[in-house]
């Protein structure tokens, strides 16, 4: 499984709208750029009280990038409504 | 039609059929009355009943199904992060509640799951308990442990209190403990709650918070 369906795993068992869960990956130089998208009234199921839930994915991808070398970062974007 | 959706003569011969096609119970789905049946006027332009099926989470019925579906979220996650392990469910023995239980994970090499004074154990099992209660509906408290760490972890930390708590009494002077996370904290805190000649708090703030011991 790579970083961006671990992501969506982990945000698709968390929201309402599992299917409006999307991951897009971007690596350059050992340097992989995750951007989690999910339903506008989702953000907080995915973000957490004081950004607890995301930064807890973000330990869990670092540990996994960490051993090929590599490093990430994830970002929450808000699916905009019709897009 | 989108491929949820399922007519018939009657509402219930419609969800019939829409069970039957998608393989479940009924307590599987979610089910939505588009239309109910009309019967037209004069036997012309009448209607089907429609309903539509949507799949849901099963919802687990006891602990232990909530612990196999744990089981499975943590093992699917440590592998989407590149470190295949084993998940064994134990009882959790430290805990009132019945239904409690530990995940322990076994493998290689682990000591990166457990990172700086337990950190990456404690994000992991943040995310495993709010996946599990998404999933399951229930929110059943479990621990996630890493080859035992917790449990050997926690015996050392309710040695050190009594130690120290032994000390306090006999000096009449506080002792104040390394900074620790909160589940190490508390686990100080509960050994000595019952202690009756010394008293614990918390000193400090975030990172560098502190159990103090001191004489009651």
């Amino acid at each position: 499984m790579e970083l961006d369906n671990l992501v969506a795993y982990i945000a698709r068992a968390l929201v309402e709208h599992p299917d409006q869960v999307e991951v897009n990956a971007d690596e350059r130089g050992g340097a992989i750029t995750l951007e989690l998208y999910v339903a506008q009234g989702d953000m907080g199921r995915v973000i957490g009280k004081g950004g607890r839930i995301a930064n807890a994915m973000r330990t869990l991808v670092r540990v996994a990038a960490m051993r090929e070398g590599k490093r990430v970062s994830l970002d929450v974007v808000t699916r905009v409504p019709g897009a | 039609m989108s491929q949820n959706e399922f007519s018939g003569k009657t509402v219930d011969e419609a969800i019939g059929k829409g069970l039957a096609e998608l393989g479940v119970a009924r307590d599987a789905v979610k089910i939505e009355i588009v239309r109910e049946p009309s019967r037209g006027l004069l036997g012309l332009g009448g209607e089907d009943a429609l309903v539509r099926l949507t799949r849901v989470q099963v919802v687990a019925e006891s602990a232990g199904d909530v612990a196999n579906v744990a089981q499975e979220i943590l093992e699917t996650v440590l592998s989407g992060m590149g470190l295949p392990a084993r998940v064994e469910i134990l009882p959790d023995v430290s805990s009132e509640d019945e239904d409690s239980f530990v995940l322990n994970i076994l493998g290689e090499d682990l000591s990166v799951l457990i990172g700086r004074r337990g950190e990456t154990l404690r994000d992991l099992e943040y995310l495993a308990r709010l996946m599990v209660t998404g999933k399951t509906g229930k929110s059943i408290r479990f621990i996630v442990d890493v080859e035992g760490y917790r449990t050997r972890r926690e015996r050392q930390l309710r040695d050190l209190a009594t130690r120290m708590a032994a000390r306090v009494e006999e000096h009449r002077q506080p002792v104040t403990l390394e900074a620790m996370p909160p589940n190490e904290r508390r686990i100080v805190h509960i050994a000595l709650r019952e202690h009756p000649r010394v008293k614990t708090q918390s000193i400090g703030e975030g990172d560098h918070r502190r159990v103090m011991i001191l004489p009651q």
